[in-house]
């Protein structure tokens, strides 16, 4: 019945993409957190390869999170 | 063409005084858990909550679109009924207010809306199947039971990711991250809420014959000054936040601020993309309930949570009614600027009288409290 009433193609989209966009952000923010926290403790103990790894695994996630930003902005915009 | 310049002067005014008390009334829900977790210090995370509501009123007219085209016929709708509408969004805001009930000035609005058009143009001027079912009342039931899975399910993928890190860099990662995501909540609510107010202005200028209302599009200065109105409530909102701060809050960590922040922000933001004109209130508090749940379930106030449900229930049938009053009490004045000037100087008075009692109730010691 209520897929009668309601654009069920819209709200299913809707949902999707505020499940993948909200736990695909918060998961590559806390694999920054990690790759950040880790790299310092390496870094620290002086094991430089190990530091890189995780410094680099923790830019990447941070990339990852502002482009999603970006481009769920440029989507609003654009419709 | 219904009403001369005087009464759209009086309409457009009244609208952005109902965008402004909606910044107001919403400033505690954007910026609340940023400052509740430390994130940012209450004066910052207002102001940049302001910055953002008015960025965010700029980057979709979704939301305006079906405001204006898909609630109501805009060919038939007129001007008075548009007033009706906002002050009966107005008065139930201030009632609900008075009464601390947590109630959604987005349902307020459209209620208000749908209640003054059904008595001044009739049931065939309402879209009730495909509009206030399809796209207000089941996606406002929708989404905040959306917010709640996805903020319980992130603090869970949260916790499995950086369990094993110590608690001073998680605390102080997330902390850093709620300025991402408060400030994207901030804009999410300034794209779904403003552009609510942008609607009904748009639906006025329909009314009045400066917009067709075959492309109701609100034009720029509807825009910005909607922007701007959400953008000083909000900071003003702000004023009142700061002084009872940490009283009121409930507690949350870092990483649970920043998955309810992030849940409520996708929501709104996917919903305003789809022109859903939800209740950003009670999208947050979904996502806030379903951080806390998902960490322990009795860490969650059931008791506030049944008393949204309840305000979902309860708001749109009582702003309906309240606006079908306050057409026909402004109609009685005919169909000049008569019947606004009264009904506006009536609700001002209202709100004054209301803001007087609560804060001479401010200063007076409760019986209980001088008993305790």
């Amino acid at each position: 019945m209520i897929g009668a009433i309601v654009d069920g193609g819209e709200l299913l989209h809707v949902a999707w993409v505020s499940l993948a966009s909200g736990l695909g952000v918060t998961a590559a923010w806390a694999v920054a957190i990690v790759g950040g926290s880790r790299a310092l403790e390496f870094g620290r103990d002086g094991r430089g390869v190990e530091a890189a790894i995780f410094a680099i695994l923790g830019l990447a996630a941070l990339v990852a999170v502002l482009a999603a930003i970006v481009l769920g902005i440029v989507a609003l915009i654009d419709k | 063409m219904e009403g001369d310049l005087l009464t759209v002067a009086i309409v457009v005014g009244v609208a952005l005084a109902f965008d402004f008390t909606n910044g107001f009334h919403d400033t505690a829900n954007v910026v609340a858990t940023s400052v509740s977790t430390r994130a940012m210090p209450p004066r910052l995370a207002v102001g940049y909550a302001a910055i953002l509501n008015f960025v965010g009123a700029f980057i979709s007219l979704q939301v305006a679109a079906t405001v204006a085209e898909d609630v109501v016929n805009p060919a038939s709708i007129g001007l008075l009924a548009v007033f009706g509408g906002l002050v009966a969004a107005i008065a139930w805001n201030l009632v609900t207010w008075y009464f601390g009930l947590p109630s959604s000035s987005s349902h307020a609005l459209i209620g208000g809306i749908v209640g003054a058009v059904l008595v001044a143009d009739g049931a065939d001027a309402i879209f009730f199947k495909d509009g206030v079912l399809g796209k207000v009342m089941i996606p406002a039931l929708v989404a905040p039971t959306l917010a709640f899975a996805i903020a319980g399910l992130s603090i869970l993928l949260i916790y499995r990711i950086v369990g094993r890190l110590r608690p001073g860099s998680v605390t102080a990662g997330f902390r850093a991250g709620q300025v991402i995501s408060g400030g994207m909540l901030a804009l999410a609510h300034g794209t779904n809420d403003a552009q609510k107010t942008m609607g009904v202005i748009a639906l006025a200028l329909v009314a009045h014959g400066n917009l067709p209302a075959s492309d109701p599009t609100p034009p720029t200065w509807v825009v910005v000054s909607a922007a701007t109105a959400i953008a000083l409530g909000t900071y003003a909102g702000g004023w009142r936040i700061i002084k009872t701060m940490g009283s009121r809050i409930h507690k949350m960590d870092s990483a649970q601020g920043f998955a309810a922040q992030g849940a409520g922000a996708a929501v709104i933001l996917a919903s305003s993309q789809a022109g859903f004109p939800l209740s950003t209130t009670h999208t947050i508090s979904g996502a806030v309930i379903g951080s806390g749940a998902a960490k322990r379930l009795s860490a969650v106030r059931w008791g506030v949570a049944g008393n949204i449900v309840a305000a979902w229930v309860l708001t749109l049938p009582a702003a309906a009614a309240m606006g079908a009053v306050t057409y026909a009490v402004t109609r009685l004045f005919g169909t000049g600027a008569v019947g606004p000037v009264v009904v506006s100087v009536v609700i001002l008075a209202g709100g004054a009288l209301l803001f007087a009692r609560r804060a001479q109730q401010a200063r007076t010691p409760t019986t209980t409290a001088v008993e305790a």
